[in-house]
């Protein structure tokens, strides 16, 4: 006869490694060290734990298998899990305490390149955060309660405007605004009615709006049904090292393209 | 039978002397007004609001840890002041014999030590005050440099009120002014010789920022180095050619001169 425990011992025998995500304090204290050896990583936006190792999440990410994935390819990269290495995952779904376990074996093969689109793409992680906080703010609410769409493209913006050209008058010629600055979500909100692309430096600088983006879309791979405007944020990456990051008008979801492939896919609505 | 009682406690009055139940009845009343004063200062700094004003700061802070706040660290000092004061008094009346020279002079010398150490203890709140509010106006730019002003204020603050403090109880605090006056001038001496560069890039990053002479996305010579502009900050500008990142210093692209290609 099988007990209900050995199903989650089925799940926690010989692994390597135990990742916590966005554990509570007693929860932590609790597991933080275990027996039998295995490494405990926690993943959460803010190590307010002053856990010994820590993936920062730059997102909450609704979605457990993105993550999931966030957090493996973080570890991965921190070199604290590798290829082949078993790690079991405790993390919130539902609600607000751990209330699920999974076993994973680390692939390298699982890197999607979510957590190179936060960490090792040209602009700061930081700048790169606020556009999406920006895009999902922009698809929750819309434009006088009508869905707007929004392309974003973040980073090496001298090259991006070497590559495209403008519609209009650029509105942020000689001002001084950054992503993230408190004006800044009501300014875009505006200026989202505008047709084209929002131009944002390394450093989060807004360099231009209005801007008509004029890449080669050849060989680029988006996913068929997505219009226009994807179509010029995914190329764009691939002709320059920017992100991009597009809010489609018609579903309303948050895409991010890095290198010419679609790395992530959010809804703003779980936000 | 009543006569013989009220003369009992004549009597009993007479063995102890008429100036020392004087002395002691001076002595009530200094407690009872000492409590009342005591009563009325923290009453009165409440409503003035100082607790909210000082919120936060260190001193008040580090009052709360032992379980009391300033205002009650200073009403209870004012109280303690008119308690010693009626003492004084109460000693006075008893029998001026009694206050030698000695006393009189630590008498005299009770209210100057009380205001320093009032002075010193408003500096000191001042000091954290002010090191607050410098510090969220200064939150708005964006500059890791402005992070030693704040403390810098503080201790301005902590230093002027040290000195009058010395001042009040007879210290001679002319040698601590030149002191400060030396500090001062060899503070803008350093900032001077060791910020130059830095005050000039960022003097020409100021008009860079301002006039936007090139932009982000401009093909310019700078100091020799050609390429595409990708960033402009206070202090320097990232240009970018196909293989490298130049990162020059804003004086230098004052002093050589913008070359801007057309295309």
């Amino acid at each position: 006869m099988a007990t209900l425990s050995d199903l989650a011992d089925e799940l926690v025998t010989d692994v390597d490694g135990l990742m916590l995500f966005s554990p509570s304090s007693g929860h932590y204290k609790r597991y933080s060290e275990l027996d039998d050896g295995a490494d405990v990583i926690v993943i959460s936006q803010e190590n307010d734990l002053n856990a010994d190792t820590h993936v920062k999440l730059p997102l909450k990410f609704d979605d457990i298998q993105t993550r999931l994935r966030y957090g493996i390819e973080g570890a991965m990269d921190h070199g604290i899990v590798n290829d082949g290495d078993v790690v079991a995952c405790s993390a919130t779904v539902f609600g607000d305490d751990a209330d699920s376990l999974v076993r994973l074996r680390v692939d390298d093969r699982m890197r999607s390149g979510v957590y190179a689109l936060f960490a090792d793409s040209r602009a700061d992680p930081g700048v790169i955060r606020s556009v999406f906080e920006v895009a999902i703010e922009l698809g929750k609410k819309g434009q006088k309660g009508k869905p707007v769409g929004a392309l974003f493209v973040v980073g090496d913006a001298g090259k991006v405007m070497n590559k495209s050209r403008p519609l209009s008058y650029n509105p942020f010629e000689k001002s001084h605004v950054h992503v993230g600055d408190p004006i800044v979500n009501v300014m875009l909100k505006e200026f989202s009615r505008l047709d084209g692309a929002f131009v944002i430096s390394d450093g989060g600088k807004i360099v231009s709006a209005y801007r008509y983006l004029e890449p080669s879309a050849e060989g680029v791979d988006i996913p068929k049904g997505l219009g226009a405007r994807h179509m010029a944020g995914g190329a764009i990456t691939r002709d320059t090292n920017a992100t991009s990051i597009v809010l489609s008008e018609s579903d309303g979801l948050v895409r991010a393209f890095k290198a010419g492939q679609l790395t992530l896919e959010l809804d703003p609505e779980d936000y | 039978m009543l006569q013989t009682g009220f003369d009992a406690i004549v009597r009993l009055l007479d063995v102890v002397s008429f100036r020392l139940w004087a002395a002691a009845l001076v002595f009530l009343v200094g407690l009872v007004v000492a409590l009342l004063i005591g009563r009325v200062t923290a009453g009165t700094l409440r409503r003035v609001g100082i607790p909210g004003a000082i919120e936060g700061t260190e001193f008040e802070r580090t009052a709360r840890e032992f379980d009391t706040s300033t205002v009650t660290i200073i009403s209870r000092l004012v109280a303690y002041l008119t308690v010693a004061v009626f003492g004084f008094a109460a000693l006075s009346i008893f029998g001026t014999g009694y206050v030698d020279r000695f006393w009189s002079d630590v008498a005299g010398f009770l209210p100057q030590l009380f205001v320093a150490f009032l002075v010193a203890l408003i500096g000191l709140i001042v000091g954290d005050k002010v090191e607050l509010v410098v510090a969220d106006r200064l939150k708005s730019v964006k500059l890791p440099q402005t992070g030693a002003l704040p403390t810098a204020a503080k201790y301005s603050v902590f230093y002027v009120a040290t000195l009058v403090a010395l001042s009040q109880i007879g210290v001679e605090t002319l040698s601590l002014v030149v002191l400060l006056a030396a500090y001062v001038l060899a503070v803008i001496v350093l900032v001077v010789v060791a910020f130059q560069t830095m005050l000039a890039s960022a003097a020409a990053g100021v008009y860079l920022l301002l006039q936007q002479p090139y932009g982000i996305g401009d093909e310019v010579h700078i100091a020799g180095n050609s390429g595409i502009v990708q960033e402009i900050d206070l202090f320097v500008t990232h240009v970018e050619s196909d293989d490298d990142v130049y990162i020059i210093p804003n004086a230098k692209v004052f002093r050589g001169g913008i070359v801007r290609v057309r295309s």
